[in-house]
């Protein structure tokens, strides 16, 4: 995220997208209004922290994952150079208190997704108050979830001790209805990709989030947008892009530099297999139940990030949007010094090629622009050979 | 009907011209890259037209490729070097199913499907250590022609393994093999066989063969040996190596895809 936020309301776009395009003036809007009622603000900085906790416990859940390559070099006067960027420009923005929402922050949230954001959280918890979760990742093994109810449990203790207030059965149960309009809206929003002639660009999908969930205005937006959109016209047309599936570590606001890239190169991304994208908006929570503590730690273990083993979950979700969106390639992009992603590429890879018969880019990269040429050469030589493809099919 | 390719690459810059119906070859050339690079490509250009009696005028298209492939305004399309690398090795050796690349400042590795396109690529260029660049800086701190013979003959040579995988430690690396007395041509091998395990590394466990090999770096003496033992498939050197990819240049100006 950018630090220039000054807690300005934003001003109200004509459409849906100019929304969006402000979108960290409404949130830190949204944030400051919050505050003064009284609600806390709990930063989080993954996708397996349940949200419906802390909404069910009256907070607002905001994203704190860092995108700005500004903030790596504070960071680094304590973190080795050679970790992975996002983990870097996170701490950087708490180092140089550059983030306005972990500014407001009563609480952050974090869990033992990977080793590297587990030692940095060490040392975040010097200055910031924070609850650990433990994340098992045997994700088919029946003890792992039970480990994982029982830290959801106790990370709900902790909500309601801290906020001195009780999360009952029926406030979750809400939380979880609400969090499930969100996915359900932005799986809405990501399925306008399915069409032959996508109404969107890979960059414009990226920007329907919002760093707190739930803003009630962000849900009208978007249910505007799923209206409107569709038939909007791309230039260049779609048909002249290749249709590229995305894949690999998540991009936070600030750091979407890849999809840039594929987009001004021929390239048009048409589904994104990662946390900032399709990954947890796959499974709703089941809503209703007598236990939705329970539901909830389902739904969130189920995510198939590479920290899990075996991560079979990811390989059936890639084969899914290969089968909705019809992809013409697979790209991959992993954050440098990302252990999990970096060696799963090998079976990305190889279903990718063997499997789905798709061409397979992996851009192994940080948040510096200083290799933007060299990925742009590459890119532009995937869609050369996809085209080649498609010609000699026409001509055969 | 005339074409021209021109490959303007991270050390010198190629340029090939054919005639359109056959597609035949009829001129190449290479001249150093400098800092006034579309001066340099179009000069070097022009003297390569005047090799085959012909002008500016004659020609129908110009395709360029390489790094500096948008800096050269005279050039109607650009295509990336992968593409016409692969098109290039088409042209002379039909059957390839694998191309290996080593230029001045990446090395990429290009698998052909059975009518010779591009099926794949994978590229390395975070780092100088499985380019040209580490032979160039390693001959220079033994004294040595890159172009020379890979060994002198008479006694056997040393086995020297050079562990460092990045080009600036390992020429500390070498100037400790210097003072312990080994012989640079030696420590050449061992330099070219480190690049040959980069580049195995970058290939990964599926490589067939016959593979192709490209670039400039496949006119120095030994290195396509230390490849295809490093790979385990037979490696074989592309007729004018430097000059494939502004010839795939060339073919693809005159038959778009």
């Amino acid at each position: 995220m950018k630090p220039k936020c000054g807690c300005k309301r934003g001003r109200t776009g004509a459409s849906p997208l100019d929304w969006f395009g402000e979108m960290v003036s409404h949130c830190c809007a949204y944030a400051a209004a919050g505050k003064k009622k009284g609600r806390p603000l709990v930063g989080m900085t993954c996708e397996y922290t349940p949200r419906e906790l802390i909404l069910a416990a009256g907070g607002m859940p905001a994203c704190l994952c860092g995108g700005d390559a500004d903030m790596v070099p504070a960071a680094e006067k304590i973190l080795p150079a050679n970790l992975c960027p996002l983990i870097k420009s996170t701490f950087g923005y708490s180092a140089r208190k550059a983030n306005p929402f972990l500014e407001m922050a009563d609480l952050v949230v974090v869990e033992t997704t990977c080793d590297g954001k587990k030692k940095m959280y060490e040392l975040l918890a010097e200055s910031r108050p924070m609850h650990l979760v433990e994340l098992p990742q045997k994700p088919d093994d029946p003890d792992a979830m039970r480990h994982w109810v029982r830290e959801l449990r106790k990370l709900k203790a902790a909500l309601e001790q801290r906020f001195r207030t009780t999360i009952t059965k029926g406030r979750l149960n809400a939380a979880i209805r609400l969090m499930n309009r969100e996915r359900r809206l932005r799986r809405g929003l990501a399925g306008l990709m399915r069409s032959d002639a996508p109404p969107l660009t890979g960059l414009e999908m990226l920007s329907f989030k919002t760093i707190i969930a739930c803003i009630p205005a962000a849900l009208d937006q978007m249910e505007l947008a799923i209206r409107l959109l569709p038939g909007r016209k791309l230039d260049p047309p779609a048909h002249a892009r290749a249709r590229v599936m995305l894949t690999g570590v998540p991009m936070p606001h600030g750091a979407e530099r890849v999809v840039e890239l594929i987009e001004a190169n021929g390239g048009l991304v048409v589904c994104q297999e990662n946390c900032t994208g399709l990954k947890p908006l796959m499974e709703d929570v089941r809503a209703g139940s007598g236990d939705p503590l329970q539901a909830l730690a389902e739904k969130y273990f189920h995510l198939p990030c590479s920290v899990m083993t075996p991560n079979s979950r990811r390989f059936e979700l890639l084969r899914q949007l290969a089968l909705e969106y019809r992809p013409q390639c697979v790209v991959e992009v992993i954050w440098q010094a990302c252990l999990t992603y970096d060696v799963e590429s090998f079976y990305v890879r190889k279903q990718a090629v063997e499997s789905l018969g798709l061409p397979y880019l992996r851009i192994e990269t940080d948040y510096s622009p200083s290799d933007s040429a060299r990925i742009a050469t590459r890119l532009e030589a995937l869609f050369e050979t996809i085209r080649g493809r498609a010609g000699q099919m026409r001509c055969g | 009907m005339f074409y021209a390719g021109i490959d303007a690459g991270s050390r010198t810059i190629k340029a090939v011209i054919i005639e359109g119906g056959s597609l035949r070859m009829l001129a190449g050339g290479v001249v150093d890259q400098g800092l006034r690079q579309a001066a340099l490509a179009s000069g070097l250009l022009a003297r390569v037209l005047k090799k085959c009696g012909l002008g500016r005028r004659d020609l129908k298209r110009i395709v360029a490729t390489g790094w500096g492939r948008a800096a050269l305004p005279f050039a109607g399309t650009t295509i990336t070097e992968i593409t016409c690398q692969a098109r290039g090795v088409l042209h002379g050796k039909a059957g390839a199913e694998t191309v290996i690349d080593i230029g001045g400042q990446d090395s990429k590795l290009i698998r052909l499907d059975s009518s010779g396109n591009v099926r794949d690529f994978v590229m390395c260029d975070r780092c100088a250590a499985g380019t040209g660049r580490f032979l160039e800086v390693v001959a220079g701190r033994l004294n040595l022609d890159l172009a020379r013979p890979a060994r002198a003959p008479g006694r056997p040579g040393r086995h020297i393994a050079i562990s460092s995988t990045c080009v600036v430690f390992a020429e500390t690396e070498i100037i400790g093999l210097m003072a312990s007395g080994a012989r640079p041509a030696d420590i050449m091998a061992g330099v070219r066989k480190a690049i040959a395990a980069r580049i195995a590394a970058m290939a990964g466990c599926e490589i067939s063969g016959p593979v192709v090999f490209t670039g400039g770096v496949a006119l120095v003496p030994g290195m396509a040996r230390a490849l295809q033992s490093a790979l385990g498939v037979s490696v074989r050197v592309a007729r004018n190596p430097r000059l494939t990819c502004a010839l795939g240049a060339a073919i693809l100006a005159a038959r778009p895809v």
